[in-house]
């Protein structure tokens, strides 16, 4: 589904990702784990056209994406919500959630998706009319997600979702993403400092340490690994 | 009391057109964080335009017509040609880049349509409007001046407020890398973001000549005018760009009627201390809500 092949990121002399490689399958979630300044962050980034990489290849199914504009690799349904301030706060969180699709052509199909959103996000749908910057931390992370479902993406790129989420919404979240995934072949990339909950709800992950890959296992297999979870995952 | 009758009627026909340059300008500063100066140099140089297709018997509204088409387009091209190599460059080269196109056109114009003063026709009669025996103050071009401004900013809240168009003009100003990641095509809403701003100063540039006079820096005061009450409504407002230009024609109405027609632009420079020394957010700014 997701193919990352020798991707190496630069910015001036920093070397931020160094010839990093692995897959994501189709269906999926994958955690990618590490510290701060492991290259999480610009390793999705990267993916979603925002970074350009110095060498390397990211591909989507049979498709190269690595040189595509950020809104041209969203059109082809990779819909990536960005590390805390995601939403528009001056926007409405009826126009933010409308936005999240707006470039599909069933216009039916976006409202469905819409209405989805707030279907699953009950205090988005109290707030639609207020704008953005009148919800709190939590709510706004909700949005966001919600934003990027009603795209109704084929690949979901997480970056810290966790971030101002009380538990119990997040666990709700994983459990409707955990559900896509099953019903809709969604695929996930979940980046996550909080390794412990994220390889809970993942099937695969991938441990990057100062911009290299340093493990790529099944979660579990990964959870289990005392030795790793020391060294690079804090737990 | 007739006397303030008259300035405040003058003062609202005024007020309205320097509400459309300060609406030209907050359209522009809210998508690139961009004063552009060359704004009233490009809507003397449409009106320029209609004066030669009229002159070349074309009717007035065909004038009219081709005035904000090519404002539209001047716009567009602007921002494509111009402004798109120095976009990621420090604001102030652009702002120093619209300098730079405000000097070129007023030298262009000289050069393509003559240097003198001429006069330019209004669309209906100046004369003001009589109510049994009594004259107001207030003649049909003037109304449709009203009409006219009031129609566009209407039209540009119904752009904004109720289309997806709109909405995705909005969300490229506000955050132009989320909006990307939304798959929206920022490069061409910034396009399309210059040329509307340019088609609402191609309108304040038509509205204003018949009594201003037409020569190539005819609109220098009007620019002035209008960012003054662009500034008053707080640069990222577009309504309080409406009322701060609106105050703006209030306020300069009666310096000039009051005090003398001299101090009309020594009061801008003053309501614009006052204002930047008082609330240097404008008076109607969102930014203190946003920052939380």
């Amino acid at each position: 589904m997701l193919e990352i092949d020798d991707l190496t990121v630069t910015y001036g002399p920093v070397v931020a990702l160094d010839q990093i490689s692995f897959h994501v399958p189709e269906g999926s979630i994958t955690a990618v784990l590490g510290a701060n300044g492991a290259g999480k962050t610009t390793l999705v980034r990267t993916i979603s056209g925002l970074v350009r990489p110095r060498s390397g290849s990211i591909r989507l199914g049979q498709r190269d994406i690595t040189r595509l504009a950020p809104e041209s690799i969203a059109r082809l349904g990779i819909a990536h919500v960005p590390e805390g301030r995601g939403v528009l706060a001056e926007l409405t969180v009826e126009e933010n959630l409308r936005l999240g699709g707006l470039w599909r052509r069933d216009r039916a199909d976006r409202q469905a998706a819409v209405a989805e959103a707030y279907q699953l996000f009950r205090p988005l749908a109290e707030r639609r009319s207020f704008p953005a910057f009148t919800l709190s931390g939590g709510e706004r992370q909700m949005l966001s997600i919600a934003r990027a479902l009603a795209a109704r993406p084929q690949l979901l790129l997480l970056d810290e979702p966790s971030l101002g989420l009380a538990s119990r919404v997040l666990t709700q979240i994983m459990a409707r993403l955990k559900q896509l995934v099953v019903e809709h072949k969604l695929t996930v990339v979940l980046i996550e400092q909080n390794a412990r909950s994220a390889l809970s709800v993942a099937d695969d992950a991938v441990v990057l340490s100062l911009g290299r890959v340093v493990a790529h296992d099944r979660a579990r297999r990964l959870a289990s690994e005392e030795g790793l979870r020391h060294a690079y995952l804090g737990f | 009391m007739q006397r303030f009758v008259v300035l405040t009627l003058n003062g609202l026909t005024e007020g309205s057109i320097y509400a459309a340059m300060a609406l030209a300008l907050v359209m522009i500063w809210r998508a690139t964080q961009v004063v552009n100066f060359a704004q009233g140099a490009m809507a003397m140089f449409t009106t320029y335009l209609a004066l030669f297709a009229l002159e070349r018997g074309a009717s007035y509204w065909l004038a009219f017509a081709i005035a904000l088409a090519c404002g539209l387009l001047l716009g567009a091209v602007v921002e494509r040609v111009l402004v798109r190599p120095v976009e990621s460059a420090p604001p102030l080269n652009v702002v120093i880049l619209t300098l730079g196109i405000l000097l070129v056109l007023e030298a262009l114009a000289p050069m393509l349509f003559g240097g003198q003063i001429r006069s330019f026709p209004a669309a209906f009669s100046i004369v003001g409007l009589r109510l049994g025996s009594l004259q107001i103050p207030l003649s049909p071009f003037d109304l449709f001046i009203l009409a006219s401004v009031l129609i566009m900013m209407g039209l540009l809240l119904l752009l904004f407020q109720r289309t997806d168009l709109g909405l995705r003009m909005r969300a490229s100003a506000f955050n132009p890398e989320v909006s990307r990641l939304l798959g929206i095509r920022v490069s061409r809403m910034l396009t399309l973001g210059w040329a509307l701003a340019a088609l609402v100063g191609a309108l304040a540039g038509l509205l204003i000549a018949p009594s201003l006079l037409l020569y190539p820096t005819y609109m220098d005061q009007v620019l002035v005018f209008g960012f003054t009450g662009a500034i008053l409504g707080g640069l990222d407002s577009p309504p309080g760009a409406v009322i701060g230009g609106l105050a703006m024609g209030f306020s300069l109405s009666y310096v000039g009627g009051y005090l003398g027609s001299d101090l009309e632009t020594v009061g801008a420079l003053v309501i614009l201390i006052a204002v930047l020394m008082v609330r240097p957010r404008g008076l109607f700014t969102l930014r203190a809500q946003r920052e939380v």
